[in-house]
This record gives structure tokens, sequence and C-alpha cells, in this order.
């Protein structure tokens, strides 16, 4: 128990000392996932809406994939990403292996289905009397479509933080296509998993507690938008 | 010359102009109008029993559903979904009002700003909502969950109302508010009518505010529509009886006959002017139908000296019509009890 405390103890210093491995974890975290939900929103929320708006021959099993893409193990994702991104696949040439980018490329894999599926439900789920509504209200095309989506809003921001939340917290993908490499593509996750790793439980436990505070930001953000909605 | 012409002939033509219309709702019904005619600035009163396909026409009408069969001219134009027309100005209020999950202003604005109408639209959001009884200072700013279902409702009417639509349909627009909110909804509705003559079409259980706002008035029935002149609906059971007439028997073991219905479960109508009223059980009536009941509700009517009385027999609605004379006369007043009186033959069937 003794070491747990003075691991704790160790990590206030960190933090409040502006440790700069901490610090680089976190910045490296913060950057990473902020693209991968960048692009994942700009694909998932056109996509979900579609999906979930539209009426089409094979919906169903559309949104089976989906919804099945949800539950992929994160190593499956960071296999089939080092695939495609190594020196031999086709993606090799682009040189995203071991980089930022290539760890962001990996995340939007794992975090788009996420997007979809929650855009597409929120999306479903709207009153049926909206569309008669802005119909007759004039609203034609288009607008009828972004009208939807505008009344879906704050599910739909739901999603978004959600698949943020599952973005940062994720392990397994950061260290198979990033590397850990420190200073460059270490984050909070994997320095977490290096230090417990090496029995450096100082660093672990500061880098631990940034986390569950940014969890419990987003866990607080999504409570507040559940009430909106 | 052309353009007046065709202007004038524009204004002359009926505002709504239908054929062979036909409409489903799944498997429960076919609506099938074989003709049917509205004209610019008529009020015309819809009623039927519930899936009768009121709402159906309703929303065919409003081009937010689309017919089977048959054609629909809106101003002369034939037309199915409201897509194939940008300046449409045809709107509707559903029965249970959908609010959009913004503030009441943008509720209200919303319209106006889909149809480019942006010069003083704070001053056409709050006229509106003054026409249908709400302050815009305490309402403009709340949101749509801090409504009640009678504000809900007439925030849904105002956003109409600020469009100043050329049609303006109502699904039961007072179905499920509460009395203020029934009240102010019905001063809105008559006064748009006077003021900007725009067409009406209602569909209501209200018969007697049918009465007052209506020029015309459509039965529905089983998908078909018949023009009545606002007469009393009589869904029965019809069971043979003596001396060749049929009976349908009342919860309250009073009874209503008549002559040879086309089917057991046939729909009556019987005109209000067929009903005589009587403060006492009349004695020697050729007529076979004496109904008691007790008065409901009194509304004077659109025609000038002429009152509409509403009798519950059992839980049966009759509307009667009788005059502002009669009524002092016999000192009908609501929940005075009464006899209903009227021919077997003058029911006729739908």
């Amino acid at each position: 128990m003794g070491y747990i405390l003075h691991g704790l103890a160790r990590a206030g210093v960190l933090l409040v000392r502006g440790d700069p491995e901490t610090y680089s974890a976190i910045l490296t975290t913060l950057k990473v996932s902020s693209l991968s939900i960048v692009v994942s929103l700009a694909f998932g929320i056109p996509g979900g809406f579609a999906l979930g708006y539209f009426q089409f021959s094979g919906k169903k099993q559309l949104r089976a994939v989906v919804d099945t893409f949800l539950a992929l193990p994160t190593v499956v994702v960071g296999l089939l990403v080092y695939a495609f991104i190594s020196s031999r696949g086709p993606l090799g040439g682009l040189g995203l292996l071991y980089t930022v980018p290539g760890i962001a490329v990996a995340q939007t894999v794992l975090v788009v289905p996420i997007v979809v599926s929650l855009t597409a439900t929120a999306v479903e789920s709207l009153d049926r009397r909206l569309k008669s509504t802005i119909i007759t209200l004039g609203a034609r095309g288009r607008k009828i479509a972004f009208t939807s989506l505008f009344e879906a809003r704050f599910a739909v921001i739901t999603a978004a933080v959600a698949a943020y939340g599952r973005a940062i917290s994720e392990v397994g993908v950061s260290m198979m296509i990033g590397g850990n490499i420190k200073w460059y593509t270490r984050t909070i996750t994997t320095a977490i998993a290096l230090e417990t790793g090496k029995g450096d439980f100082a660093k672990g436990i500061a880098l631990g507690v940034v986390l569950l505070l940014l969890a419990f930001i987003i866990n607080w953000l999504l409570i507040f938008l559940k009430r909106k909605a | 010359m052309e353009g007046h012409v065709s202007k004038v002939a524009e204004k002359h033509q009926p505002i709504y102009e239908i054929r062979d219309l036909k409409c489903s709702y799944g498997d429960a019904f076919t609506l099938l109008i074989p003709s049917l005619m509205i004209e610019r600035g008529d009020s015309v009163g819809i009623i039927g029993p519930n899936g009768s396909g009121k709402s159906t026409l309703l929303r065919t009408l409003a081009f937010l559903q689309v017919p089977m069969g048959g054609s629909i001219r809106y101003r002369g134009r034939k037309l199915s979904s409201p897509q194939n027309v940008n300046t449409l100005s045809v709107t509707m209020l559903l029965q249970e009002p959908y609010l959009l999950k913004r503030s009441v202003f943008e509720n209200i604005a919303y319209g106006l700003k889909t149809r480019g109408r942006r010069p003083d639209l704070t001053e056409r959001v709050k006229h509106a909502l003054v026409q249908v009884g709400l302050d815009p200072v305490k309402f403009a700013r709340r949101r749509w969950y801090e409504l009640s279902g009678g504000e809900s409702q007439r925030v849904a009417l105002a956003a109409r109302l600020a469009i100043e639509p050329e049609v303006l349909i109502l699904d039961e627009p007072t179905a499920n508010v509460d009395r203020q909110s029934a009240f102010q909804i019905k001063e809105a509705i008559g006064l748009i009518r006077r003021k900007y003559g725009t067409t009406l079409i209602v569909a209501s259980h209200d018969h007697l505010w049918l009465g007052q706002i209506a020029t015309r008035n459509l039965e529905i029935y089983d998908g078909r529509v018949s023009e009545t002149g606002g007469a009393n609906l009589i869904q029965g059971h019809w069971q043979g009886c003596k001396e060749g007439l049929w009976e349908y028997r009342l919860s309250d073991g009073q009874r209503i006959y008549s002559i040879n219905p086309p089917g057991e479960h046939a729909a009556a109508l019987l005109h209000p002017s067929s009903i005589i009223v009587s403060t006492e059980h009349p004695e020697g009536m050729s007529a076979r139908n004496i109904l008691q009941g007790t008065v409901s509700a009194m509304h004077l009517e659109r025609e000038p000296g002429k009152v509409r009385v509403e009798v519950m027999v059992s839980t049966l609605p009759f509307i009667c019509s009788l005059t502002v004379q009669a009524v002092e006369n016999l000192g009908i007043i609501p929940g005075k009890r009464v006899w209903v009186v009227f021919k077997a033959s003058s029911l006729q069937w739908h």
C-alpha cells in the first residue's frame, strides 16, 4: 500500500512541476485523438445520417455490418491498419507507421463505426411528425435533411463525445501503430502501460489521474447532453 | 391583357379540384373521392368518426401524402407532392403538434425564414404570438420543453399563421388542449378567416364550433365523403324489428328506428332541421323516434337568428337547429332535460 501512496504523492509533484515527459504524452494524446475525431465526424456523421434517414435495399444488412464493427477487437484493427501502412503494405509509401498521423488513422478506423451507428440511431429516433411539420412550413429538398440533422444535434454530439472518449482511452492500436516512441508517439495510455511494466508507478499514476480527469469531463458532458436531448 | 385575363381566371378557379382520388391507410381502409371542389375562401368542416379517413384526406390536401390514384389540382395545377412547387402556400396543423427543439421565437420564425420572408421577422413573430393569445415578452424566449400542451398547440398555430397561408388545414386543433387554449385557437382561426380570407379546412368533433365557422360540411365515413350540410351521423348496429322497421339500441335502453338500412352497420345521416325539440314528452305523434336527452351545449349559428343545440341522448350527441325565439320560449339551457323527435324516414343513408 505504501508504494501506491508514494506513487500518488510523486504523481502530484510531476504534474505540478510540469514534468516534460508526462506532458509530452498528454499533448500527443490530445493531438492524436483530436485529429482522429475530426476525421471520424467528417465521414461518420454524413454516413450515419444517410444510414438512418434514407430507405434503400440492403439497409438492414449494412446496419448489421456497422454494428458489428462496434465490437471489433482493437488488436484486430491495429493488425489490419499495420498490414496496410507498413512498408510492405499498399499504403507503405505514405510513411504513416510509427507516426502521430498513423495512430490517428488507426483510431479513426476504430471510432468511425461508433459515430455512424450512434448518428444513425439518433436520426431513426427522430419524431415521425418532424418531416410533416417542416414540409408544411415550407422546407424542401436539402433543407429537410439539414433541419432533421439539426434536430438530432444533441444525440449526434453525444455520439461524438462517446467516440472521443473511446479514442483517448485506446491503447492497443496506439501501441501497435505508434510504437510508443518517447517524445513522439507516446500517448497517455501507452506511457501508463510502459511505466507500469517498468515499475515506475508515479508517472503511471500521474497520467492515470489526467486520463481519469478527461474521462470525468467527457462523462459529465454526456450526462448534460442526454438531459438536453 | 393576356396576363390580366389569366390572373382573373386564376382568381375564379377553385383552389382544389379533386377527381377520382384514391388513398389508403395501410390495410385499414381506402379513401375514395370521385369528385370534390373547394373554392378559394371556403371554410370546410370535416366530420367523421375516428378511423374514417379524415386525417388521410387532410394530409393528402396538404400534399404530405401521395395519393394512390386520381388527381388533385391546386390552383389549376396538377400536383401530388409539395416538392413540385416551391411557392406552395398550404400549411397544416397536426392534431398533436410538434415543435422544433428551439425557442418559441425560432419555431415561429422557421417558416418565415424558409420562405425567404426575413424583413420584419421579429415583428411578424410577435404579431403571430399575439394572435394566439401569448405574450411575446413572456413566451418568445421559452424553450420547447417549457410549454404546456395548450401553449405548444398555440405556438404551432402561430408558426402557421405567421406565413399567412392561402390554405390552412387543421386536424382536430382543439382536441387535446385546455379550455383557454381552445378558446384562443378558435379566436385566432376565426380572425385570419375574416381578415385574410384564408381558405380553411378543419376536421373536428366539435360540431357546434364547426357550425359557427364552416360554410360547408363534409362527412367522412368508412373512406367515403359526402356533403351533408352538418347532418348528424348515427353509426349503429341495426337489427330488424316489427312493422318493417330497424332499430338501434342505445346503451341506456332507448331505441332509434329507421327504414331499410343498406347493412347492419350502415351509417345514417339526420339533418338538424329534421329534429323537433320538446321540453315535455310529446303525445300522439306519428314520429317513431322520441328520445329523451339532456342539452349539453349551445352556440349561435352563422345564419342570424338561429341556434345550434347539442342534446346528449345516452352517449350520442344530436345537433338540432332552433330559432332564437324557440330557445327563449322553451327555456332551453344547458342541463335541461328535453325530448328529440324525428321520423324514421328522416334518416338517410351514407
